[in-house]
């Protein structure tokens, strides 16, 4: 009888490690700040002045039915490729506790800090990715408001590329140094080789700097040259730190990274709110909308995974009133990311939100529930463990396992089942 | 293991196993004070006749600020001193609670008695430091609370006596100032009808409206308590050379032995009979033959990659170039002092991408092995070509200055290795220089940047050695 189940579990380990991996990749398009729902992906142009603000018009998309905000035509012209999740809940208003909930799908409260999701692709996919690149890169910062590898440790942190992708010439931290060439670092490798006469760690380090030396002027520097882009595709991803971003996001995929993070700040906009959107809004929209399409147009995005949104919506209602003037304030209750790729099914809607935006009508769904989600498309079962240092195995997703902070996996959007379900 | 014995052999070593001075110095510094010293340091001490002068520089290094917030960063590290997720203290509470460590370890409080302020605390956030213990942690549960206490005082991980009762009368209550919170006693709590037993069948008392603490905190910091003292003891030297007696250090649990019970036995009766003083265990650590031998990666000093907050100060004070430090909590944005050390930050929440890189403890949990000190490709990667550290070393005003008041190669080579790696340039490596400033035909500031550069990259560098 054992053995028959132990064989039955093979056999569905194996059938699920060949079936389940739709996707090779996930790009997560980080509004940090918190985005606002209300103006982007789940518009109540009915809710009059105090809830939409200057944005009483929507964009009508190309699925029947389904409106975004008015600053999203771009977007809007293309909603068969993308879903709409418009019940995400965690109930946190705080950015730490948000941006916690929304990078490791993990509620705070517990004795255990989570890595982000972006750090456990990385570690599972440690022995199959065999690229030169990091596993996990993030453009051009990850979130450090909490500790990004959690108890995975350091290994698994995002790697920061820094510099300005939007510039003449984009720098990366350790692998684009404008101001050294090749001849010249050939000369100080040479010289510290010279210099290097003692016992301590040398090899290791030596044959660390010989992957490092290949890393620097092998291919993997031509990754990051977006000058040997087309100026069209440069300019329809829009030449600003976003744009360009994205535009990067989808070389690293190119090279077969698993986990790439655009992380794009000043989404907190308690004050000015309008003003900053005007500009804003059409900087992503732009990115995204070039990003979809260009990945569709490779045929990458059926293995690529796009996620968009913030650590938490914004308040629907406007706050009018001084010192605000005109602002949103941060909503954890009701609000909505974009997904795309991957295995996720376009053009469709999930949950809903009632009249004002400020409760989840429908389906509510919890930040581990997308993130489960993202897992099991990226062939990771959402139900297995990560190994801890002092504690042993820990589920992957703890949340996932209460029925009080999951509430399922978006079965509704993909085509594949979990090898094992709920407990 | 391996290699506490092989520090063991050295300890019986003869004096000629012992490190140069200029060795020593970088150690020293590296070691109590989380810096490199300064030229003028250097040139002072090496030329200094005195044979008792390492003893001296010992004292002098305990009780200089630099020292005393060095060691404030390690127990923040174990404290997990952070203003967000998951300790959550805020930085009014991040400040007060440095503040009080940085005065214990100034008055060198004895430990039993720190330990004693820290356990028995209670009342405001921002007003009784201490009470910040109880504060920073996500699952205030007595268990919680108690594991804790256990894993930081006693190294043990696994507690399965009943002694959280002691802890379970400890209440919060906010007030109507942002962020602040009273920690109190719930004294009035019915007491449970049966004493508490500890592991080791001690039988602590519970008396109606009184602290319930009491009784296990002084049964715990008595001098009695033998495996107290040895944890703290242990840890010091875990804290001086990257490795415990009992490794990991907090995890006496009875499989894992120390590896030399004589030399735990005897540091452990000297701190019970110096009453617990820190500095002076410090000190006697410092002067042990272990710490003075040789560098060698077997049987002598065990050399240690500097951890993540010195390797970016360090690059810091020899380029003069600083990072800028702010914290993102809570509105308004408090931006650090220019010039502000890495060591100094006193807050887990505030980092740099550097930092980040090279592991600076998250402080997420209490565990002595958060921090990786462990050297890895894309750390090098970043020594090696990034181009902010390349911008930092071609503009530092440190080399402009160099090379203005220096006439030759050979005075800029010996400013150099002063000040990157505490001692000066030998012959050998003058003439190393020489001839590559001759093969390559760069001008003489090139090959500053250039010998400035290979120093951060080296070994030498990188280690505490």
């Amino acid at each position: 009888m054992r053995r028959i189940y132990l064989t039955l579990t093979l056999l569905l380990a194996i059938c699920f490690a060949a079936d389940a991996q739709r996707a090779k990749s996930v790009i997560l398009v980080y509004l940090d700040g918190g985005p606002a729902q209300t103006d982007t992906f789940d518009p109540k142009p009915e809710m009059g002045r105090n809830y939409h603000g200057s944005y009483s018009g929507v964009c009508k998309t190309n699925v029947e039915g389904i409106e975004i905000g008015e600053k999203l035509p771009l977007l809007a012209s293309m909603a068969d490729k993308y879903t709409l999740i418009r019940s995400l809940t965690h109930g946190s208003n705080a950015h730490e506790t948000g941006h916690y909930a929304m990078i490791t799908g993990d509620t705070s409260g517990g004795a255990v800090v989570y890595p982000s999701f972006g750090a456990v692709i990385s570690y599972m996919k440690r022995d199959s990715y065999k690229g030169i690149l990091p596993s996990y890169i993030s453009v051009t910062s990850a979130n450090s408001r909490f500790n990004e590898g959690g108890f995975l440790g350091n290994e698994y942190k995002s790697f920061d590329t820094g510099g300005k992708p939007e510039a003449e010439e984009y720098e990366v931290e350790g692998v684009v140094n404008r101001s050294v060439d090749r001849k010249r670092m050939d000369q100080r490798v040479a010289l510290l080789d010279k210099f290097e006469n003692k016992p301590m760690a040398k090899q290791t380090l030596d044959s660390l700097r010989d992957v490092n030396m290949e890393f620097i002027w092998g291919d993997t520097r031509e990754i990051f040259n977006l000058s040997t882009e087309p100026d069209s595709v440069r300019a329809r991803y829009g030449k600003s730190r976003l744009g360009q971003s994205c535009l990067v996001a989808r070389r690293l995929v190119e090279a077969g990274v698993p986990f790439v993070n655009v992380r794009t700040t000043g989404w907190d906009t308690h004050k000015k709110h309008f003003q900053k959107m005007n500009t804003m809004l059409p900087d992503l929209d732009r990115a995204l909308s070039a990003l979809l399409a260009d990945l569709d147009a490779r045929g990458l995005l059926d293995s690529t995974i796009v996620l968009c949104g913030g650590e938490f919506g914004r308040s629907p209602k406007v706050l009018w009133e001084a010192p605000w003037n005109g602002g949103r304030a941060h909503f954890g209750a009701a609000f909505s990311y974009l997904v795309a790729g991957g295995g996720f099914h376009g053009g469709k809607v999930v949950g809903k939100s009632d009249k004002t935006g400020e409760k989840v009508a429908e389906r509510p769904v919890s930040p581990c529930d997308l993130i489960g989600t993202v897992y099991l498309l990226m062939g990771i079962d959402p139900y297995g463990t990560l190994p801890h240092v002092s504690e042993g195995e820990l589920p992957i997703l703890p949340s996932l396992l209460d029925e009080k902070k999951s509430n399922g996996l978006l079965y509704e959007i993909i085509d594949i089942k979990a090898p094992r379900h709920e407990k | 293991m391996f290699i506490v014995c092989l520090l063991f052999s050295a300890m019986q070593a003869t004096a000629s196993d012992r490190c140069t001075d200029e060795v020593f110095l970088r150690r020293a510094y590296l070691t109590v004070t989380g810096a490199l010293p300064t030229p003028n340091q250097c040139v002072e001490f090496l030329d200094e006749s005195n044979p008792n002068k390492r003893e001296v520089l010992i004292d002098q290094l305990l009780e200089s600020e630099l020292g005393l917030k060095y060691m404030q960063m390690r127990w923040g590290d174990i404290l997990r001193i952070k203003s967000e997720f998951p300790s959550n203290l805020w930085p009014n509470g991040v400040q007060a609670y440095n503040r009080w460590i940085y005065e214990q370890l100034l008055h060198n409080v004895p430990y039993d008695k720190m330990v004693r302020g820290l356990l028995l605390s209670s009342g405001s956030n921002f007003r009784a430091p201490a009470a910040n213990f109880y504060r920073g942690f996500q699952n205030k549960s007595a268990k919680n609370f108690y594991a804790n206490i256990n894993l930081l005082f006693l190294g043990n991980r696994n507690c399965t006596d009943n002694g959280h009762i002691c802890f379970s009368q400890i209440k919060f209550k906010s007030t109507k100032e942002w962020k602040e919170e009273i920690v109190y006693l719930d004294i009035h709590k019915k007491v449970p009808y049966q004493d508490i037993e500890l592991e080791d069948y001690t039988i602590i008392k519970l008396r109606a409206d009184s602290d319930w603490r009491e009784g296990y905190v002084s049964w715990l910091t008595s001098s009695k308590n033998r495996r107290f003292a040895e944890v703290m003891v242990n840890r010091m030297w875990y804290w001086v050379f990257g490795r415990g007696i009992v490794h990991e250090p907090d995890d006496w649990s009875a499989s894992n032995k120390p590896s030399d019970p004589e030399l735990l036995g005897e540091l452990t009766d000297y701190f019970l009979e110096h009453n617990f003083d820190m500095r002076a265990l410090m000190k006697k650590i410092l002067l042990s033959e272990q710490f003075n031998a040789k560098m060698a990666p077997e049987g002598g000093y065990v050399p240690q990659r500097l951890p993540a907050e010195v390797i970016v100060d360090a690059i810091a004070s020899v380029t003069g170039v600083w990072s800028t430090y702010s914290s993102r909590v809570p509105e308004p944005f408090t931006f650090y002092p220019p010039k502000t050390r890495a060591t100094h930050l006193g807050d887990a929440t505030v980092s740099s991408s550097e930092l980040e890189l090279f592991g600076k403890v998250s402080r997420d949990v209490s565990l002595e092995s958060q921090r990786n000190n462990s050297i890895t490709s894309r750390q090098l990667l970043y020594l090696m070509n990034s181009s902010v550290l390349e911008r930092r070393i071609r503009k530092s005003p440190v080399l402009q200055r160099i090379y203005v008041n220096s006439g030759s190669l050979e005075q800029i080579a010996d400013k150099i290795t002063l000040l990157t790696l505490s001692r000066r340039a030998t012959a050998a490596e003058k003439e190393l220089y020489k001839e590559y400033m001759e093969q390559t035909e760069l001008s003489l500031m090139d090959v500053a940047v250039d010998i400035m550069w290979m120093q951060i990259n080296s070994n030498e560098f990188l280690y505490n050695h």
